[in-house]
């Protein structure tokens, strides 16, 4: 039977009641918003021609223009609801995601790890460790990261789907294709450029529409301290401290022990997404010179750390100010209450009116947009380097890998959306998010670190050592999930949550992974020192960047942020 | 022949429209109360919040206005 224009329509017919309705200034906000960003797709067009432009944006991109991007490609919606639905459950102890659990590893990739990227011309991660291992690590580590960008990219579009139907009532089907379609437009027409541009406008835009809700939420709490009373006299104190709680696992509502945040978070996770991460060091690649791309991840800390502003205070503001109790989305689903992950769209309708509220939605989309963007345009470009130009098809044409390139785009798009419709029948699968996150992200961090600092690292150890890691998270994974008392040995204590057990199975998996590396290196014949030149640390000397005020050194403001990185965490302690 | 347009000038165009729309409709709103207005309806945020987007935007418009190369 053919389908008439009503049956389409029907399709994304939303029935049922919602929290808040969207006026025409609203849906002129959001339709201005995809029209700007269609636009910059068509007009940067005849900007990707090359392989070189469609995949690294023609290496043209400044400090800043990188450093926001860098930032933005992370602001994906599971980051903005994700995390705001933390602070309410877990208080202020979710900051140090975007604290310890980011802005160290940032300033480690500007100050150490960028050159190496940097000076090897590299087109990607896997195309670094083809470099320093080989064929076998390139290839492990690609395939692990083109599976793990299309999951993450359809899990950030159905978790946004899914509370654009809550609060808005749009029907899943509209969010997920109006949304998916754009992106692949945009990104498909103008390649990374034009993925680094909407993301620069987008990181703007999530700043202007969740900026208001902070700035009423503290009025109407009556500022910080009254805020803090507030919580502390409804949740208990633990709820406002970051650090102060962590001397024990049962101390705290997240379960968590200080050991867990300082060597699994920061020392592993941290530094395995945000320096190995492809999604990410995509947009340090293109930048225009080395000092550049050293800025562009210091440029990128100083805005992450203020996230929080927008994220974690709004659902910390909801533990004070919300009327009624937000629940898990398991317990949401059953009972028709508000989930942790509504929270930020909930203030927005709280605080916002006709034209703000349609600015707050607006700023939501942007973000799951700047995700989605990175993700498929990493995914893109690690498929079309190395995999198929690695071991496909050598020999293309570089119109040909353009080509390729745009067609993964769209590919990549589709198998998102086939991915937000899998978790749409299977939402455990959004329990398993940062643990598959962890299984892949923490060992690479390993193999990479030791390729670029210590000379005497080989091929087979590097294959050997990745494998050994991503095998042993998987397997202590597998372990807890079949045999939960085995928490007390993985976790170091039975009274551990989920987010303290990632945390030590990347720790373990990624001390298995160097273990593994060191000991097959030692037996097995190194690379000829010849041969790891601008790859490994003290093997030829770095370019010397000519700055002409001392201000302008990089390593002077990652300094300074890193000395305001410690002031916020004695204040908030 | 103009130069590629800057990121910044496309950041200012939408700021600047976001600006306008939001301020008039916190402006008709002063004489046409909202039926279900939000909390702190009284600050009138939007009037403020757009004039700022607006004067932020308008800012940034001309300084990357497109030039001849």
């Amino acid at each position: 039977m053919p389908f008439s224009a009503l049956d389409v329509l029907a399709y994304f017919d939303s029935p049922g009641k919602t929290l808040a309705h969207l006026n025409t200034v609203d849906i002129a906000v959001i339709a201005i918003y995809f029209g700007v960003v269609i636009f910059i797709g068509f007009y940067l067009k005849g900007s990707a021609n090359t392989s070189e432009e469609f995949f690294m944006a023609g290496r043209e991109m400044t400090a800043w223009i990188a450093g926001l991007s860098f930032v933005s490609a992370n602001l994906g919606s599971l980051e903005l609801m994700g995390w705001a639905g933390s602070a309410y459950q877990y208080g202020i102890l979710a900051t140090h995601w975007y604290w310890i659990g980011a802005i160290p590893a940032m300033l480690f990739l500007g100050i150490i790890m960028m050159p190496f990227y940097y000076i090897s011309k590299v087109n990607s991660v896997p195309g670094y460790l083809h470099l320093r291992y080989g064929d076998g690590a390139r290839a492990l580590s690609a395939v692990s990261f083109a599976f793990m960008t299309v999951l993450m990219s359809g899990i950030n579009m159905y978790s946004m789907a899914l509370v654009m139907k809550v609060v808005l009532g749009w029907n899943l089907n509209f969010s997920i294709w109006v949304s998916s379609i754009t992106v692949a437009l945009y990104v498909g027409l103008g390649g990374l450029r034009s993925a680094i541009y909407n993301e620069v406008l987008q990181f703007l835009l999530i700043w202007l529409g969740a900026l208001l809700v902070p700035i009423l939420g503290l009025i109407e709490a009556g500022g910080w301290t009254s805020l803090k009373q507030q919580i502390g006299a409804r949740m208990g104190s633990e709820y406002v401290h970051m650090w102060g709680t962590t001397a024990h696992f049962n101390g705290n509502p997240m379960g968590i022990h200080w050991t867990g945040l300082v060597f699994g978070l920061a020392l592993v996770i941290s530094c395995g997404y945000w320096t190995t991460d492809f999604l990410v060091v995509q947009r340090v690649l293109s930048a225009n010179n080395l000092r550049s791309a050293r800025m562009a991840p210091i440029i990128g800390a100083a805005f992450k750390m203020a996230v929080p502003f927008i994220v974690i205070l709004p659902g910390l503001l909801a533990l004070a100010v919300l009327p009624y109790h937000l629940v898990g989305e398991s317990q949401a689903v059953a009972t028709g209450q508000h989930s942790y992950n509504e929270v930020l769209p909930l203030m927005l309708v709280r605080y916002c009116g006709p034209g703000l509220l349609g600015l707050g939605v607006t700023a939501l989309i942007a973000g799951f947009m700047s995700g989605m963007a990175g993700n498929v345009s990493a995914f893109s470009t690690v498929w079309t380097y190395d995999i198929y130009g690695a071991f496909l098809n050598k020999k293309a044409t570089d119109k040909h890998y353009v080509a390729m390139g745009r067609w993964c785009t769209f590919i990549g798009v589709l198998i998102s959306v086939g991915t937000a419709y899998l978790v749409q029948h299977a939402a455990s699968i959004m329990d398993y998010v940062q643990g598959l996150f962890s299984f892949f992200i923490a060992p690479l961090f390993g193999t990479v670190i030791l390729g670029m600092l210590w000379k005497r690292t080989t091929k087979a150890g590097g294959f050997w050592g990745l494998l050994a890691g991503t095998c042993t998270a998987i397997g202590l994974f597998l372990w807890v999930h079949f045999d939960p008392s085995a928490l007390r040995y993985v976790a170091l204590s039975p009274d551990a949550k989920t987010l303290a057990e990632d945390m030590y199975r990347a720790l373990w998996s990624w001390l298995v992974c160097v273990i593994v590396t060191v000991v097959v290196s030692y037996m097995t014949k190194p690379k000829p020192v010849s041969e790891l030149e601008g790859l490994v640390y003290g093997v030829v000397p770095l370019p010397v960047e000519h700055d002409d005020h001392w201000y302008q050194k990089p390593i002077v403001w990652a300094g300074t942020i890193a000395v305001l990185f410690v002031i916020l965490n004695i204040i908030f302690w | 022949m103009r130069k590629e347009i800057s990121i910044w000038f496309f950041g200012g165009v939408l700021f600047l429209i976001y600006g306008v729309i939001i301020c008039l409709e916190g402006l008709w709103e002063l004489s046409h109360p909202l039926v279900n207005p939000p909390v702190l309806n009284n600050l009138h945020a939007p009037i403020w919040w757009g004039a700022l987007m607006g004067i932020a935007g308008l800012a940034y418009t001309i300084r990357f206005w497109p030039r001849l190369r």
